[in-house]
């Protein structure tokens, strides 16, 4: 039910590679012009912009790209935002000096997973295609890249078969449930037989017995974690309050009815 | 006064004691007392009545023409000069084309194709499935606000150009509304109305003057950036929007072609005080295609999320941004504030019989609360729906995008935003469409943990 929780600040991690220089701008200096604000400007990770305040923006700096000659910054009013677009030159230039941020992996290759480079014991490991592009986006999170036309990300998530999916999320997830569906049958089915003497058979032709095993059934799909006792009260709320947003105007009607000024 | 007072009119008197039969509203109509109408009150000897539409956007001009052309004495207010560009995405549907007979001389681009990049720049053709003639246009506020302006004076619409400073609210339910306004000579003028209809925008004057409530608003940022002519080609006919926490927490980043430049944008509801980082992030997103491109123009404004607590006050009304009517998910407004605009407009010609009578609240809320709600609610709501559930998180923008990619959903999607109706779908492909998308949910957020 993550879905439709409120958005949440996506957590930071701690970087596994290191970031070279991370300094702190109080955001009015950036309104200089000058040849270093081309640089500071190529990285800016996201996840530091969300955590940082108001006043300040965390961005790393490249390594200083001896760039004597690269031409000033051709744009017209900055109005104290904080993009510049260097020339081509200079492109070409941060593509390189980027190409160390790209995301990395012998078998990622020319915007697609390889699978050929997934083969185990002769059929594909599908296992390893779902961690490997799951690493990709996450390391994505913390290090957007730049969408281009020359090399596009064509991989299709439908390659996977739906088996893999299976295998790997839903059975592990579905053994839990079950296993916790039957201690609780068994354990209930023991003890309203010592109070009521009914016994499995007749526990099942009763009517209160039989409503008392759906809401088990039902809660043990609905609630997995502690959590989500919690989220379920505010879901409801959050689903109708958009609702209860347009029919805010027509509440008025009748506590202004006696009083209205017209 | 207790009781309401209600033009006697015999179409009404069966529905008083049966329960309303939309089913959206439960609170409607049931403690009406008919009393019979004062005559004095309801006809206005001698003159017309007087509207005032405040703000001259799609909106105000859409509602001032409605009313002009059925006979009611109109001034549309308006305080910017028409070559004053409104900082906006300046997409419309299909539909408006046609509804508003917007000439297509006005069109700067048609665009045929849009393009969706996931988190993890997966990219998808979202324009597969439209007809040769089925595009959306993009247009300049500038232009389109113009043409819609003179219109309204075309049909009879007093056009003063000022600013109002003032609404006063008057205290019984004859006397007119005073609307104290600046004119272009800096004299402070006023003038009396007994209708007014606020459409000034998301920091609507004639909202706070009505004590309308306030509501959540968005902040969409966007920088326009004139490219070298190669990379301008790429931007021909396509507009590209971006998902992605880099981009924007809760809505979506966008490159939208206009006359000769693009519009680079983003927009955030939470977390407004972080936009420029967002902006920052969207330049990076498309760093390779705008790369050389000079920034002409930065631009923001609210978007409002949700309708004001109180649209309907009185004699007044709120029509376009200043009621709120703002889609989720897409952001989509204009269309939706000349239709307000219009609906509005209609009502009080239509209750006040071409402006032969005086017009109160009830009118309004029945002649164009009640109408706009029931033509528009479900669609809002949906909108309000998606959103929720697909712009969360990057493994909800993930699956959007793979959804994206279905046909079906191409089709649906545009369908229902060029001609803003329920798209008649195959009910077949409806169920593997809701499958489809509770398995690319399910699956994208087991591997993102």
């Amino acid at each position: 039910m993550a879905s439709f929780s409120p958005p949440t600040h996506f957590s930071t991690t701690s970087a596994s590679y290191s970031k070279p220089h991370l300094i702190y701008k109080p955001f009015a200096s950036l309104k200089s012009k000058n040849p270093f604000f081309l640089l500071s400007t190529l990285k800016a990770s996201a996840d530091n912009g969300v955590e940082a305040s108001a006043a300040t923006q965390v961005e790393p700096l490249l390594q200083a790209v001896s760039e004597p000659t690269s031409p000033p910054p051709a744009s017209g009013n900055l109005d104290g935002s904080v993009g510049t677009n260097g020339s081509v030159a200079a492109a070409a230039e941060e593509a390189k000096a980027l190409a160390s941020f790209t995301f990395k992996d012998a078998r990622w290759v020319n915007g697609i997973w390889d699978l050929k480079q997934f083969q185990k014991n002769g059929s594909t490991d599908w296992d390893a295609v779902i961690d490997a592009e799951a690493r990709r986006r996450k390391w994505l999170e913390d290090n957007p890249e730049s969408s281009s036309n020359e090399d596009p990300v064509v991989f299709d998530t439908s390659i996977i078969p739906w088996w893999a999916w299976m295998k790997r999320f839903h059975l592990p997830e579905a053994e839990r449930l079950n296993g916790r569906a039957a201690m609780i049958g068994f354990f209930m089915a023991y003890v309203v037989d010592s109070l009521t003497g009914l016994g499995v058979v007749d526990q099942t032709n009763n009517f209160i017995c039989k409503t008392l095993l759906f809401i088990s059934v039902v809660g043990v799909l609905v609630i997995r974690k502690n959590e989500d006792i919690e989220s379920i009260k505010k879901l409801l709320d959050e689903v109708t309050f958009y609702d209860k947003q347009w029919q805010a105007t027509w509440e008025d009607d009748e506590n202004s009815s006696s009083s209205r000024k017209e | 006064m207790a009781a309401q007072i209600h033009h006697l009119r015999c179409t009404f008197l069966p529905s008083f004691s049966t329960k309303n039969p939309s089913p959206d509203f439960k609170t409607h109509f049931r403690s009406f007392t008919v009393s019979a109408s004062k005559p004095g009150t309801s006809s206005i000897a001698g003159r017309k009545l007087r509207a005032a539409v405040v703000g001259g956007g799609p909106a105000g001009s859409s509602a001032a023409e409605a009313l002009a052309a059925g006979g009611i004495e109109t001034f549309l207010f308006e305080r910017n000069p028409p070559s004053v560009a409104k900082p906006c995405g300046g997409a419309i549907p299909l539909c408006m084309l046609q509804e508003f007979d917007i000439p297509l001389e006005l069109i700067d681009r048609q665009v045929n194709r849009v393009k969706i990049f996931s988190p993890s720049n997966i990219a998808v053709d979202f324009g597969k499935t439209l007809k040769s003639h089925e595009f959306i246009a993009m247009l300049r506020r500038e232009v389109l606000d113009s043409f819609l302006r003179s219109r309204a004076q075309s049909a009879g619409a007093n056009l003063i150009v000022g600013l109002v400073t003032n609404l006063e609210v008057p205290t019984s339910p004859t006397s007119p509304y005073i609307v104290h306004y600046t004119a272009k000579n800096n004299s402070r003028r006023s003038i009396a109305v007994d209708v007014v209809i606020g459409a000034d925008g998301a920091n609507s004057r004639v909202a706070k003057s009505i004590d309308a409530g306030s509501y959540t608003c968005a902040i969409a940022f966007q920088e326009r950036i004139k490219l070298p002519d190669e990379k301008m080609e790429y931007y021909e006919n396509l507009a590209e929007m971006y998902v992605g926490s880099d981009v924007s927490p809760d809505f979506y980043a966008w490159v939208f072609p206009k006359c000769d430049h693009v519009a680079v944008g983003t927009g955030t509801v939470c977390l407004k005080q972080d936009i420029k980082s967002y902006q920052r992030g969207i330049r990076e997103r498309v760093k390779p295609k705008i790369n050389g491109g000079k920034v002409i123009k930065v631009e923001a404004h609210p978007i409002p999320e949700h309708p004001r607590p109180v649209r309907v006050r009185g004699r007044v009304a709120l029509v376009g941004d200043a009621a709120g009517y703002v889609t989720k998910c897409s952001g989509e407004g204009i269309y939706f504030a000349a239709k307000s605009g219009r609906m509005c407009g209609n009502a009080v010609v239509k209750a006040s019989e071409g402006g032969m009578k005086m017009v109160d609240e009830s009118d309004l809320r029945r002649e164009y609360l009640k109408e706009w709600d029931a033509k528009y609610i479900s669609t809002f709501r949906f909108l309000d729906l998606l959103q929720r559930v697909f712009y969360g998180n990057n493994a909800c923008r993930e699956a959007l995008v793979e959804l994206c990619g279905d046909e079906y959903v191409q089709r649906m999607s545009f369908e229902s935003y060029l001609y803003k109706k329920l798209a008649d779908g195959d009910r077949w492909e409806d169920a593997r469409m809701v499958t489809n998308t509770i398995g690319s949910l399910i699956r994208s957020m087991a591997s993102s943990n």
